[in-house]
């Protein structure tokens, strides 16, 4: 009776087959997932469809789509492939997505994690360098970087990246000051674990599901400001960005509209695969906060 | 009283649970009845399905993953389960009520206590407005709250928690139901207190003559007030009879467990440690929690926590720090290990001050004071292993890692757990086996001294009597010393040798704990001994098969 503990059954489950699991049971969150892998694919593949520069004349200006197998997807007023435009393009949505949300979330964590875990004189100065950033509109502020640093692809991701922090670091902030004052907490520090150790060992795995989740909020946000910037003519133009495609599809919207649209479809479904991607990772990695 | 008809009939009654839980019942053919101006305790340890039996009565259950799935619940003869949503709610208030354990999330923060108590009135009786107001000031008169026209318009967070049950009480008596359930009404409340609410329930329940069905794990309560006792376990009725019977001559081996592991009051024979060299000293300590004000409010009014504390602790020797909530205790064992840092004062072990020490130094003296927390799920990292749990203190100290690993894998058969256990998360196991590994957490250092913080009270009768003989077992081998922080007495008179009271951040009493125990020289720990419910009751000496 007193020897408790019994060894652990051998056919559990692992973590990763649980998380599975409870992903799977959000039929919108598999959608997501798929329209993901699909993006992914495309990106990979961007070489076999086009191996030389999707920039190039690939046949007439404006050729509606489904008329010309060698451009299936129609060609825009310079003759290029829309296709290919589409595959580089996610290329190139992929990487600022996942760059500026790894730069984004990087400066949030640190900021966020002091400013929660130290408090005092610390938050008030990091929280208010927060503010003075939150109070300017995040596309105003893209734009006055990008037109400090010019608009070649990394300043752009660099951009979107310091723009975007804010929210998480706030986030983060929260979540360290809930987890803070936990006993673990205390526990560890108990042990002579010092701060270093206590916030990136101790705290910050426990503080992470719901900045996994954020993070794909992020990923879908940079997509947007991107194309957004590529909109009105601020991307790099040396890319085959999905904004820039919308961008010079504009001045022949109507005559042409496939030209805007079909980049535009791509940009609202990996926006949407990312949104519904986070809120599956919720439902599995946070299964408390929803009722079974 | 026995003649007196019944109020409650359960029969046979089954509750099952989800598909995918522990067991698929969580009530197995209860039979239970309560009559007319009796009090049936309702006891178990947790999970047992005690609070799930007043949800039944009440037909609160958390439908339809769990429900009644057979029996029969008769209230003054009618059957509840055949009743409409509608003919529910017209009794529930009316003839029947329910208290429950934590007054503060039962009240709504948003409305005054007499709006709330006014509210049963406006919903099940016809009443003018004056007649109402009158109503409500008579019951609040009766739970005896002073001055109950201030109490009328106060809000639940203005009113202390003692009164807060108070006005509970008087939300569910207000009507004079036949029936009042009470889940666990007590449990949140400080020892004074929880005598207080419980004479006070005894003395309105011989003037209405309801029948009162008492959920509690405590067997201290259930001697105060029992006419009746019901023990559960695992949703299986286990034993039923008088009180007097079931606490001192228990029958089923279940209930003989549970008895026996109530810790009795007498304390242990004082060992003889005056000779014994001091190993922790804590001299003048002082701390003031100053809430900290806003922009533009000004300061708030800063608590002083602790006041000229002091104290020494000698090897092998066992101190407890006991006191109601708000005494300070908590705080004094966070200054001790300097996770709080004192106003002034000074905490020597060994010969050097901690309070003193520089970060880096204290980090290094930390292996020799450690300390077991109060909640076993909060203090063990969800995200860890426990070999890691347990091993990370030696290796933060300079231990090489998997020799670490291996000493934690023998400190959980010392803390009497598999090592096969060691690769699983904390939240696998039950609550005791948790506190366990907080042990071993603890002694993984080789710590001289060990602060434990409430380190059973979190846990179910039986377990905590586990825990408190490892506790003790392991102190007597390693010759640790222990300071022991708890807020209750027959705990203390278990483990301690000495204990010194505290009230309100102050110290008022210090002694070997027989003595005080005997011989109480402050007021208010006379007023603390004479409040541990069942003081009256010893605890038969069952111990012969008992674990």
């Amino acid at each position: 009776m007193s020897v408790a503990a019994t060894g652990a059954p051998a056919d559990e489950p692992g973590r990763l087959a649980v998380f599975w699991r409870r992903y799977r049971r959000n039929r919108a969150a598999l959608l997501g997932l798929g329209i993901f892998v699909a993006v992914v694919l495309m990106a990979l593949t961007a070489g076999l469809v086009e191996p030389d520069d999707p920039l190039r004349r690939a046949g007439a200006p404006l050729t509606a789509p489904f008329t010309d197998w060698a451009t299936p997807l129609g060609t825009d007023q310079l003759g290029r492939d829309i296709l290919a435009g589409i595959f580089h393009g996610a290329r190139i949505s992929l990487l600022i997505g996942v760059v500026a949300t790894l730069i984004s979330i990087a400066i949030g964590v640190v900021i966020g994690a002091l400013s929660g875990y130290f408090g005092g004189w610390v938050d008030d100065v990091l929280m208010r360098v927060t503010d003075a950033f939150q109070t300017i509109p995040s596309f105003v502020l893209l734009l006055a970087l990008v037109a400090i640093l010019g608009s070649s692809i990394e300043y752009i991701t660099l951009a979107i990246g310091i723009v975007s922090w804010t929210a998480p670091a706030r986030m983060v902030r929260a979540e360290f000051m809930s987890l803070r004052n936990r006993e673990f907490v205390d526990a560890a520090r108990n042990l002579g674990v010092g701060d270093a150790s206590l916030i990136f060992r101790e705290i910050l795995p426990n503080a992470l599901p719901p900045i996994i989740v954020y993070a794909s909020v992020i990923m879908a946000l940079s997509i947007l400001l991107e194309s957004a910037l590529a909109f009105l003519g601020l991307g790099d133009p040396n890319y085959a960005s999905w904004g820039n495609m919308i961008g010079q599809g504009r001045a022949v919207l109507r005559t042409a509209w496939h030209c805007a649209a079909i980049p535009g479809v791509a940009i609202v479904l990996t926006v949407l695969s990312f949104s519904l991607l986070g809120e599956g990772l919720n439902d599995a990695l946070n299964p408390r906060q929803k009722k079974t | 009283m026995i003649d007196a008809p019944p109020v409650l009939e359960i029969e046979a009654l089954r509750v099952a649970l989800p598909e995918g839980s522990d067991r698929p019942l969580a009530l197995d053919g209860l039979d239970l009845s309560v009559r007319q101006g009796e009090i049936v305790c309702l006891v178990g340890e947790s999970g047992s399905g005690k609070s799930l039996t007043a949800g039944a009565v009440m037909r609160l259950l958390p439908e339809p993953h769990v429900h009644v799935a057979g029996g029969s619940i008769r209230f003054e003869g009618r059957d509840l389960l055949s009743l409409t949503e509608a003919e529910m709610r017209a009794l529930r208030g009316d003839r029947m009520a329910m208290v429950f354990q934590e007054p503060m999330t039962a009240l709504n923060p948003q409305k005054s206590v007499g709006w709330q108590i006014d509210e049963v009135l406006r919903l099940h009786a016809r009443m003018t407005r004056k007649e109402r107001r009158a109503k409500v000031l008579e019951i609040l008169d009766r739970v005896h709250i002073p001055d109950p026209d201030s109490a009328y318009n106060a809000y639940p967070h203005q009113i202390s928690g003692g009164q807060r049950q108070r006005v509970m009480i008087a939300m569910a008596l207000v009507l004079s139901p036949r029936l009042v359930i009470m889940d666990e009404p007590t449990t949140a409340l400080d020892v004074t207190t929880q005598l207080q609410i419980l004479k006070l329930i005894v003395e309105l329940q011989k003037e209405d003559g309801a029948g009162i069905l008492f959920i509690t794990h405590d067997f201290g309560v259930v001697a105060e007030i029992a006419d009746t006792v019901v023990v559960l376990r695992e949703g299986e009725m286990v034993e039923r009879g008088p009180a007097e019977q079931v606490l001192n001559h228990p029958e089923h081996p279940y209930t003989r467990t549970l008895v026996a592991a109530v810790p009795g009051l007498t304390p242990p024979a004082a060992k003889p440690v005056g000779t014994a060299p001091v190993v922790l000293e804590a001299e003048g300590l002082n701390k003031t929690f100053a809430a900290r004000g806003g922009f533009f409010s000004g300061r708030r009014k800063a608590v002083m926590a602790v006041k000229d504390v002091s104290f020494e602790l000698r090897r092998g020797e066992t101190l407890g720090v006991v006191g109601e909530s708000g005494s300070g205790k908590t705080t004094v064992s966070r200054i001790v290990t300097r996770l709080v840092d004192a106003d002034s004062g000074s905490v020597e072990l060994d010969g050097s001050d901690l309070l003193a020490c520089s970060p880096a130094e204290m980090r290094l003296m930390r292996r020799h004071i450690q300390m077991v927390f109060q909640d076993p799920m909060a203090s063990l990292n969800p995200r860890k292993r426990v070999v890691d749990l347990i091993a990370q203190g030696p290796i933060v100290h300079g231990m090489d890692r998997e020799m670490a690993r291996a000493r934690a894998r023998d400190l959980l058969e010392l803390v009497e757990l598999s090592p096969a256990s060691a690769d699983r998360f904390p939240h696998e196991f039950s609550g005791g086996q948790r506190q366990r590994i907080g042990i071993a957490r603890a002694l993984a250092l080789d710590p001289r001294v060990i602060v434990a913080d409430e380190p059973v009270s979190a846990l179910d009768v039986s377990v905590q009597a586990q825990v408190l003989r490892l506790l003790g077992d392991l102190r007597d081998r390693l010759s640790l010393s222990l300071l022991f922080v708890t807020h209750d007495l027959r705990v203390a008179a278990q483990l301690c040798d000495r204990i010194i009271v505290m009230q309100r951040g102050e110290v008022v009493e210090t002694g070997p704990t027989a003595e005080v125990f005997a011989d109480p020289a402050h007021a208010y720990t006379r007023q603390l001994l004479s409040s541990i419910p069942g003081r009256d009751w010893t605890p038969p000496d069952l111990r012969t098969d008992a674990a």
